[in-house]
């Protein structure tokens, strides 16, 4: 039995795999990281798993992609291919996988071509194994990173996203397998992404069925979640209908949204005579038990509501956002909502909105329009910018059916059908100018960045350099375990704190006292830093208590203000751009600012022909509905 | 018999007197403004009185402080450096009163210190002077005479206020337009800073090495000098570090200077401790620069150098004591550096850090280390006097030696609370040019990169700060 490792191409895997008498596992440590701990896992956890988890014998180990590369910098502030680097010290001969949304890369909306090429070619350099997909199925969407992988030699595995319902038929899904290879050739794994969990165990295995019937040759890779508690059996309905590779991770850490536990997984299908091959089942064990005592520290990042979920099989929602949705449902006070949120409007909403597959991006307009429509009153009264884009085909064609038009007259008003001709359809992202964009970053950060530091600035901009900026001002904190990192209620008196920084010296940091100074304006934080006293000045958050926060204003109120020039916020959300500058003109209808809430975006438009004569907000102010925005002088 | 000796100063200079005069075996007493009601010299003394809430007025109110002398019973005041050190009207009091001022007679302060006057019996004694005018006369017949000298001599030129000093009240000028220009301003700028408007000018040394002499006299005619000192590292001319003996080589060269600061302390009928500065220029002329009729705060280095307390040899000469050595007996061996470590922020344009609370003090120790110090952990430093926080004096028996020393105490140096200088003197001890001794008063701004430090720069340190912010908030804020 041969094992898969790092350096072999894809000829010489598929061959060995056809040959290969049982199936292969990869494990998806970035998917239980995403799908049940917020993408938090550290890169300091996932170095303790490394020597067990290269000993145990993976195709595959997911790692990097999804949102992990976003949360990397926003949340753990470790540099995505760095982490990479570090690991593949550590497990030289484990093929690294990523999972990747075509187009919209590991993003939420689609990026210029060039910019796409660009990131995918920096990443092949560390990444074996490309998992891509596309919400809408379509194909071309994918087609860039595709090219990208094939260039670089590395595994492409492209994937079809897999849902229930009356559309999604084993026919369907076969034409579109067609559909892929026509672009790929045949050199590819095809992955099934239930990123759901949905259907019965039965409907996955007809499904891999289906395709191998056609398709005898292609090795299939099962990719589930485990949100109904099944996914165990679904894994086994695959792998015995045929299925080569199926996805599991460490039972140290599995939760209920994620993958389900490698060692059941292998355990089950023992009992119907199938093999793991290349498994090492004591490397499996062995991390699990380094992983076990870390697992209390993330309790914080786990979700909010626990148990598995069986009527995912009706809301859908992807095991990557459950919690995540659930997180915003608790910070939003809304928690109580979710059941008719869940077991009704998002079906509802699933189902007016074509049916397509509830995954990134698509999944956050399906949710943000459902919670909008429970919350805001009035179904469709306020489409998100995303939602508008979606159903002027921006995201590629519905592929089954179009929204009703009423839904498309809430969102563009009498004259829909104008716009839809107008701005509907895909268009061409205009390439950027990487040079430009390179001297804005060198700008930004005082220094010529790298490549590297380049393609994580074109995919989050602001994000990127908050984290250059970070990692100037704190150093490398990778290095820092979770019990240090996600320390919650501080450290005692006299605690000690043992590392060894990014160059390998081992520093000692013993806890001192805390003090206020006389007028309690700040806090002085005393340690010992390798014996030697230091102490941190941090100045105290002044007590707005006399000052009587601004009224809030209603949805009307709002709008009427607008339409005067005074431009507010209409809901919760972070500014991701001003599109204009004091001083210009604008006309109405022409964009203002951007505004990001749960991922999605929003322009708000200026309602009249005007000046701006003076911009409030700016670049990533959190803002709250009826917060001053921009205000634009109208024209006499 | 034992004395009453006030010391009409503050900060480390008051603690160093008081140290002397304990051990001397008299009283010390102290007298204190306000902001300084918890400063280390109020405590040492042996009496301490509060003259007022200041700041810095009371400590420069003659009457107060006579007053507090006569009522105390003092025998002697100590007037330190600064404050009233150089008022001859300070010492023409304590004169009138009976009371002896640890200096010399008030006369020769007021002759040294008008710099026309002091030029005038420097000049009739063949010292060698930076040519330059009387006091400018009044108007445009002043300007006149400017613009003559000028022409003679060549830009640039230095204005200077006669009354002013300690690198105040001077200014250079490059060209006739900006001497016509600033000649008025630098008069009115005189008059408001010394209430004296008489300036005059000088042709201007560029970048020379500052050497000065220690000098000591006693009442009974005899003068001898301690050597010479370096005082060249200086930000716009406020010195920052100092060395004795200077670095000169041509050992001929500093004897001579050595000699003709005697000369210049007899020409001006000096008595007790004084300083008299040189400039050296690039050819290796020296010229007379002025005479400091007081302790000066570089005193230490020559002090670690000869072995001679001056402070205690102060005191014992104004109670009448002969020198108790001769020229013969004083010997220079080794090395001695001063360093200023000032509560300022050099990254910040050197702005004093004034009014922050000291929460770490540790000092460095051992061998050829010497601390005048006035400040404690837990001190708060006033916001109404000056920055200087403690000087740390080392020395070594050679040049090397001492170089090695200066960066080992700077690195055993802890301070928090304020910003220091220090991390800024731990990159100049480490700098080619101070080490090979190839300074002179241009060091600091033809070395601007000295300020590149971060005092937070490893990685132990900023993970540290990270670790300090988790604790505060009490989550990792750039985790949720």
């Amino acid at each position: 039995m041969e094992r898969i490792v790092q350096g072999m191409g894809i000829t010489e895997v598929l061959k060995v795999m056809r040959k290969a008498d049982g199936y292969y596992i990869t494990n998806t440590a970035r998917d239980m990281s995403q799908s049940d701990y917020k993408n938090r896992i550290l890169l300091h956890t996932d170095l303790l798993a490394a020597p067990s988890r290269e000993e145990a014998g993976y195709f595959s180990l997911e790692i990097t992609g999804g949102a992990s590369v976003h949360v990397d910098i926003l949340r753990k502030q470790v540099d995505p291919f760095l982490k990479l680097e570090l690991l593949r010290e550590k497990m030289p001969k484990t093929m690294f996988q990523t999972l990747c949304r075509g187009i919209n890369l590991f993003g939420y909306r689609p990026y210029p071509q060039n910019v796409i090429r660009f990131v995918v070619k920096e990443f092949a350099k560390y990444v074996d194994v490309w998992r891509v997909f596309d919400f809408m199925n379509h194909v071309p969407n994918m087609q860039a990173v595709f090219e990208e992988v094939q260039a670089a030699g590395k595994i492409l595995e492209p994937s079809i996203c897999f849902s229930t319902g009356p559309e999604h038929t084993n026919e369907f899904y076969v034409k579109k397998v067609q559909a892929i290879l026509d672009v790929t050739g045949q050199e590819i794994i095809l992955c099934i992404k239930n990123h759901g969990g949905l259907g019965s165990p039965k409907r996955i295995g007809d499904l891999v069925d289906a395709i191998l019937q056609k398709y005898p040759e292609m090795i299939i890779h099962y990719h589930g979640h485990n949100t109904d508690g099944n996914d165990i059996g679904r894994v086994v309905a695959a792998a015995m209908s045929g299925a080569k590779i199926v996805d599991a991770s460490d039972h140290a850490f599995t939760g209920y949204y994620g993958p389900p536990p490698i060692l059941s997984v292998i355990q089950t299908l023992n009992e119907y005579g199938r093999k793991a091959v290349g498994i090492n089942e004591a490397a499996i064990m062995e991390t699990s038990e380094v992983l076990q005592p870390e697992r209390k520290y993330y309790e914080y990042f786990e979700s909010q509501i626990k148990g598995f979920d069986p009527t995912v099989q009706i809301h859908k929602l992807p095991g990557g956002a459950m919690g995540s949705s659930l997180e915003q449902a608790a910070k939003g006070g809304f928690l109580d909502k979710m059941p008719e949120i869940l077991h009704n409007e998002l079906p509802k909403v699933q189902v007016e909105l074509g049916n397509y597959w509830s995954v990134t991006p698509g999944s956050q307009i399906l949710w943000t329009t459902a919670v909008s429509n429970v919350q805001g009153g009035e179904r469709y009264g306020n489409c998100s910018g995303d939602l508008k884009n979606l159903l002027l085909g921006k995201y590629g064609p519905f592929p089954f059916y179009s929204p009703p038009d009423w839904i498309y007259e809430k969102a563009f008003g009498p004259d829909w059908q104008t716009v839809l001709e107008r701005d509907g359809g895909m268009e061409a992202i205009e390439d950027i100018d990487l040079d430009k964009e390179r001297e804005n970053l060198a700008d930004k950060l005082c220094y010529p960045p790298t490549e590297q530091q380049l393609v994580t600035y074109l995919q989050h901009p602001n994000d990127a350099v908050n984290f250059f900026r970070f990692e100037e001002k704190f150093g490398k904190v990778y290095v820092l375990p979770p019990s240090i990192l996600f320390r919650r209620g501080g450290f005692k008196l006299g605690e000690t704190i043992v590392y060894k920084d990014h160059t390998g010296k081992e520093h000692i940091i013993e806890m001192g006292p805390t003090q206020e100074n006389e007028d309690g304006s700040e806090t002085n934080v005393y340690l010992n830093i390798d014996h030697h006293q230091r102490h941190f000045v941090f100045e105290n958050a002044v007590a707005q208590a006399g000052e009587a926060k601004a009224a809030k204003l209603s949805k009307k109120e709002i709008e009427d203000l607008a339409k005067a020039g005074d431009v507010r916020a209409p809901f919760t959300a972070n500014i991701c751009e001003i599109s204009v500058k004091e001083g210009q003109e604008v006309k109405a209808g022409e964009k203002l600012v951007v505004l990001e809430a749960m991922k999605m975006q929003t322009p708000v438009n200026s309602e009249v022909d005007g000046v701006v004569v003076r911009i409030v907000a700016k670049v990533g102010d959190a803002m709250q509905p009826g917060d001053e925005l921009v205000k634009v002088k109208p024209a006499a | 018999m034992k004395k009453k000796i006030l010391i009409a100063n503050r900060g480390e200079i008051a603690l160093r007197i008081i140290r002397a005069v304990q051990e001397l075996g008299h009283t010390a007493v102290a007298i204190y403004e306000t902001p300084d009601k918890d400063a280390l010299h109020i405590r040492t003394a042996d009496e301490a009185i509060w003259l007022g809430d200041g700041p810095r007025c009371d400590y420069l109110n003659i009457d107060k402080v006579i007053g507090v002398a006569r009522k105390v019973g003092a025998d002697a005041i100590h007037p330190g450096y600064g404050f009233l050190a150089e008022n001859p009207d300070f010492a023409k009091a304590c004169e009138d009163n009976g009371i002896i001022f640890i200096g010399p007679p008030s006369e020769v302060i007021q002759a040294l210190g008008d710099k026309v006057t002091a030029r005038q019996i420097m000049k009739d004694a063949g010292i060698p002077m930076v040519p330059g005018t009387d006091n400018l006369s009044a108007g445009d017949a002043g300007i006149k005479e400017a613009v003559d000298f000028a022409n003679q001599y060549g830009y640039p030129v230095m204005l200077k206020a006669t009354a002013g000093g300690g690198g105040r009240g001077i200014r250079r000028v490059e060209n006739e337009q900006q001497l016509r220009a600033e000649l008025p301003m630098a008069r009115a700028e005189a008059k408001s800073a010394f209430n004296n408007d008489a300036v005059f000018l000088e042709k201007a040394v560029i970048n020379p090495k500052h050497v000065e002499v220690q000098i000591i006299a006693d009442k009974q005619g005899n003068t001898v000098h301690l050597g010479s000192r370096d005082c060249s590292i200086q930000r716009r001319n406020q010195k920052l570090v100092e060395i004795a003996p200077s670095l000169i080589k041509d050992n001929a060269l500093v004897d001579l200077i050595c000699e003709t600061a005697v000369t210049a302390a007899k020409a001006s009928r000096y008595v007790n401790a004084g300083t008299v500065e040189f400039l050296v220029d690039r050819d290796w002329n020296f010229y007379f620069m002025e005479i400091n009729t007081r302790v000066q705060v570089e005193h230490t280095v020559t002090e670690m150098v000869t072995g001679i307390d001056i402070v205690r040899t102060q005191i014992k000469l104004a109670l009448g004591k002969k020198l108790a050595f001769t020229q013969d007996d004083v010997k220079i061996r080794g090395f001695a550096v001063e360093m200023r470590i000032n509560a300022e922020d050099p990254q910040n344009n050197f702005m004093p850090e004034g009014g922050k609370t000291v929460s770490v003090y540790r000092s460095p120790g051992g061998y050829g280390v010497r601390l005048d110090g006035f400040v404690y952990q837990g001190f708060t430093i006033p916001k109404v006097y000056d920055s200087l926080l403690v000087k740390m004096t080392v020395f070594g028996f050679s040049w090397n030696e001492t170089v090695d020393r200066l960066l080992r105490c700077l690195n055993n140096f802890v301070i928090t609370g304020p910003k220091t200088t220090i991390p800024y003197y731990v990159n100049l001890v480490q700098d080619p040019d101070f080490k090979k001794g190839d300074f002179d008063t241009s060091f600091i701004e033809t070395h601007p990169e000295l300020i590149n430090y971060d005092d937070q720069a490893c990685e132990g340190s900023k993970l540290a700060h990270l670790i300090a912010e988790i604790h505060y908030k009490g989550e990792n804020p750039y985790a949720v």
